[in-house]
């Protein structure tokens, strides 16, 4: 009787391994093959028949090191990211806890409009962006995107930090009411700290969309002084070269690598409740 | 040290009433317990008090001043809830300093009172610890010690033991009365359990429907209820409330029969606790519905018309169910309730 009962164990969790594991191949075969096509000369790239083993070459990133300012785009890429990120952090912050503590008229309201910036398509506000920009003198800096990926995310921030807010105990800021602390004290020395976890998910969800923001990027960055990784990936499919595969392959995991450690960290936060022993639980 | 006066305060959530023209005094070092089912209007009035929630109507006085305007956090008031509301990321000690650094005490004495306030509830070596990492208990006791340390004018209890176990509970009860004692705060304590009513309170507040149906010491609430409400909200068993019609000094009600003073007339309520009722005598001709023996005592239910009366009877009594049964009423401590619910006393 045991002795079955454990063999279903073991055979189930086979399956579970199983499954897992397909799935996983699935997943991860694209990036691998995608890391082998950036280490290959651009003779292997377009075959009749898939070389699975290439001649291992760096012409790629010879090209890129070369021709290219990649460090250039990276470091935009870094800059306009990180700083579009705190931009969202401190009004969102504000605005998530006005939206999850106070009472006021229309408080669902604003909140639903806040989130509905984030469902109109982005082509419709493009053009007047780009007058905006040009008039304020910001086109092609690196600073516009910086504002651009901020007004891009900060809904999702806002509503992202505030569901974690929503969480959190009311109690909690009833007891430092009657402790004696005011309304910013309550949110920097509480609150903040409570939902943590919520906080680094929004701003990792915030910096992968803004790695990979395309269109305003486009838009606004017309030379290597703005130019992100995102952006600069276009530059390798046109010209007299044609589509350069390799270089794109590599430019892509480039840009892939900063977003994997970016989910690696928040797994870690996103499975932990630091609010946990706070209230009986 | 203070004295806290409510002066007929209402409390509405637009067309719901809370609270309902509520007037109390309480008195310097006083322990006082709201007492209530939920949603009774305890609660709100605690936090009224406490400067969370603002009264619609009404003054609250604390120490000889109205205290409508101020905000929380300038009243001299330190509160304890229900689920502990320690702060997460906070170690224990910083929990317990958090008082004294928003209400400016001087840096030099947090050390020395933060470890007095953690000694008197016995948690001096858990100061380092995070709050995920102590027991329900000890999270309350630290709770308290955060309310105790920067010794306030007033301590508010809402309901604190509730989530722990009743063994832990008995044990924290009797610590926070000491402690009181030993503190000479002002308290006032929210609970729905009587038996912490009872044992915790100076005076005990009896609300329902947030309006207050009795104050009183213990024993005047136990032994003199003024209304069917508290008759039967206090004591455990309860009272056992009786429906019936009053005639001739007699009541009578199906298969029940008492004595009563002979200017009642028609139907009226007897009220008479399961400790004045004893097995053998003809007040009430029943049967056994239901025997359960506590070990110190066995509750007996017996089945009277329509009606079941519950009685504390001696340890070592055993019957069957179905069985008739003869129980007596002590006649020195039946009570008359009139239709409304009020009490009819002697002589009214």
């Amino acid at each position: 009787m045991m002795a079955s009962v454990r063999k279903t164990r073991g055979e189930s969790l086979l399956l579970r391994y199983i499954v897992l594991g397909s799935w996983a191949a699935v997943c991860l075969l694209p990036i691998l093959w995608f890391l082998t096509v950036g280490f290959r000369p651009r003779t292997e790239i377009i075959t009749p028949q898939p070389i699975y083993w290439p001649n291992w070459s760096l012409d790629a990133w010879y090209l890129l090191t070369s021709d290219w300012p990649i460090a250039q785009y990276l470091r935009n890429s870094v800059l306009a990211v990180a700083g579009s990120v705190v931009i969202d952090l401190i009004l969102a912050i504000p605005a998530a806890y006005a939206l999850s503590r106070y009472e006021f008229k229309g408080r669902e309201d604003i909140g639903f409009y806040i989130l509905s910036t984030r469902m109109m398509a982005p082509a419709i506000v493009a053009v007047p962006i780009f007058f905006l920009f040009r008039n304020m003198g910001l086109l092609d800096t690196v600073w516009a995107l910086m504002l651009i990926y901020a007004a891009i995310n900060l809904s999702l921030v806002t509503w992202i930090i505030r569901s974690y807010m929503l969480d959190i105990p009311k109690e909690l800021e009833d007891a430092a009411r009657t402790d004696g602390a005011g309304d910013l004290t309550i949110l920097r020395e509480i609150i903040v700290p409570a939902c943590l976890p919520g906080i680094i998910t929004a701003a990792v969800i915030a910096a992968i969309f803004a790695i990979n923001e395309f269109l305003f990027t486009l838009l606004i960055a017309s030379t290597s002084k703005a130019y992100t990784m995102s952006v600069a990936l276009a530059n390798f499919t046109g010209g007299s070269d044609g589509v350069i595969y390799n270089a794109i392959a590599l430019v892509s995991f480039l840009a892939f690598v900063p977003i994997l450690i970016l989910v690696i960290l928040i797994q870690k936060h996103l499975s932990r409740g630091l609010t946990m022993g706070a209230v009986k639980g | 040290m203070a004295s806290i006066h409510l002066q007929n305060i209402v409390k509405r959530y637009g067309a719901f009433t809370g609270v309902q023209h509520m007037s109390l005094d309480i008195q310097d070092e006083e322990f006082l317990v709201l007492l209530g089912p939920s949603g009774c209007g305890k609660t709100t009035t605690m936090r009224m008090i406490a400067g969370l929630e603002t009264p619609t109507e009404g003054n609250i006085v604390i120490g000889g001043e109205v205290v409508n305007e101020i905000d929380a956090r300038d009243r001299d008031v330190a509160m304890v809830f229900q689920g502990y509301a320690l702060y997460p990321n906070m170690s224990i000690y910083e929990n317990i300093r958090f008082p004294l650094r928003m209400r400016g005490v001087p840096a030099a004495e947090h050390d020395r009172r933060i470890r007095q306030a953690a000694d008197m509830v016995e948690l001096g070596s858990f100061l380092d610890r995070k709050p995920g990492a102590l027991s329900g208990g000890q999270r309350q006791r630290a709770a308290l010690a955060r309310a105790v340390v920067r010794q306030p004018q007033v301590f508010l209890m809402d309901e604190p033991l509730s989530n722990l176990d009743a063994k832990l509970r008995a044990s924290m009860r009797v610590q926070i009365k000491h402690m009181q004692r030993q503190l000479r705060v002002t308290t006032v304590y929210v609970t729905h359990d009587q038996i912490e009513a009872m044992t915790l309170a100076d005076r005990i507040v009896i609300m329902n429907k947030g309006a207050i149906q009795q104050v009183g010491t213990p024993d005047q609430i136990y032994s003199d209820p003024a209304n069917t409400f508290v008759a039967g909200f206090i004591g455990a068993p309860p009272m056992n409330l009786i429906d019936g019609t009053a005639q001739n000094g007699r009541f009578t009600a199906p298969g029940i029969t008492a004595p009563c003073p002979r200017h009642l007339r028609g139907k009226i309520t007897l009220g008479v606790r399961p400790e004045d009722c004893r097995v053998g005598g003809d007040n009430v001709q029943g049967t056994v519905y239901g025997v359960e023996p506590t070990g110190d005592m066995t509750y007996l239910t017996v089945q009277a018309g329509a009606k079941q009366v519950e009685i504390k009877a001696a340890r070592d009594f055993r019957a069957d169910i179905d069985v008739a049964i003869g129980i007596g009423f002590d006649p020195a401590h039946l009570y008359f309730f009139n239709e409304a619910g009020d009490r009819i006393r002697e002589g009214a």
